[in-house]
């Protein structure tokens, strides 16, 4: 059965990158471009994981974050952290707020595949037959 | 603390930030080109993020030329050039510039300068010129990519 991942950035590029890294796998990715849309997909779809940018518009990723560990129905989702940020201070604050990893951008692909393998089962997706 | 933060630091951060999300992020080897050189501009995409402190305040800005910036989209998005359209160009030069300055912010933090950082903002076009304010440093680093030219231009505002 195919996981849900949620990628929740303001940047598209990020976005992309991230639904290229897990093209091979049997992953459904959602996205959305704010914290604010990031709570009310992780609402409605109940991702298994999200990963989740700090600095955006809207509705920053600390502040969702914050939110999504208040929720009973959405605190257990595990979170990974993308920020192009990664000061001492920052990385402290993120820790705090109870996130399973983060990771630093510039990333690699494969990076990001291991993290997220750490908190979910990554399966190839089935090979599709074309119709005869 | 602060005091600590000269300009040749900044300049010695950003050579090794660049050639670091070049490689990583596109497998793009950047050659710091030797300083004294004004760069001449083309048809061009211009990235800027702002930093803002007590201490310090400035901006990043990254030129590429547009051919190179749409052939670095292309990369980084694993798609073909010609698949690409100026918001997707936009986009990505942004988010490029984001992670430089994203990086500088950090470096900056933890050498006791706490700073803020700005979303990006993209400029387009070939006939426009950026202009230091006054008490503000203009550093500029010219690196080549095969025979692509990237110019990153820092203003600095220390105290």
């Amino acid at each position: 059965m195919a996981i849900k991942i949620l990628s929740v950035d303001d940047s598209r590029t990020i976005r992309l990158i991230v639904g290229k890294a897990f093209r091979p796998y049997d992953v459904i990715l959602l996205e959305a471009a704010n914290g604010e849309e990031g709570l009310a997909t992780a609402a409605r779809e109940k991702p298994d994981l999200v990963i989740l940018d700090v600095t955006m518009p809207v509705m920053d990723g600390v502040t969702m974050l914050t939110k999504l560990k208040e929720d009973p129905a959405l605190k257990a989702i595990p979170v990974i952290m993308l920020t192009a940020e990664s000061g001492r201070e920052n990385v402290l604050q993120i820790a705090r707020l109870g996130v399973r990893d983060y990771l630093v951008k510039p990333f690699k692909e494969d990076q990001l595949l291991e993290k997220v393998g750490r908190c979910v089962t990554l399966e190839k997706r089935p090979a599709t037959i074309a119709p005869a | 603390m602060t005091r600590t933060i000269q300009i040749p630091n900044i300049r010695e951060f950003m050579s090794r930030h660049l050639v670091d999300v070049f490689e990583t992020m596109l497998s793009m080897k950047a050659v710091l080109q030797p300083s004294g050189t004004v760069p001449v501009f083309e048809e061009r995409v211009t990235g800027c993020v702002a930093f803002a402190g007590d201490h310090i305040n400035g901006a990043v800005y990254l030129h590429l030329g547009t051919p190179f910036a749409t052939q670095v989209a292309a990369t980084m998005l694993g798609l073909e050039p010609g698949d690409l359209g100026d918001a997707e160009v936009n986009d990505v030069v942004g988010e490029v510039t984001n992670m430089l300055t994203g990086g500088l912010k950090s470096w900056l933090c933890d050498s006791g300068a706490e700073c803020a950082v700005s979303t990006p903002a993209i400029i387009r076009g070939s006939s426009f010129v950026i202009e230091a304010v006054p008490e503000v440093e203009r550093e500029w680093l010219i690196f080549t990519s095969d025979q692509n030219r990237i110019v990153v231009e820092i203003h600095v505002k220390i105290g």
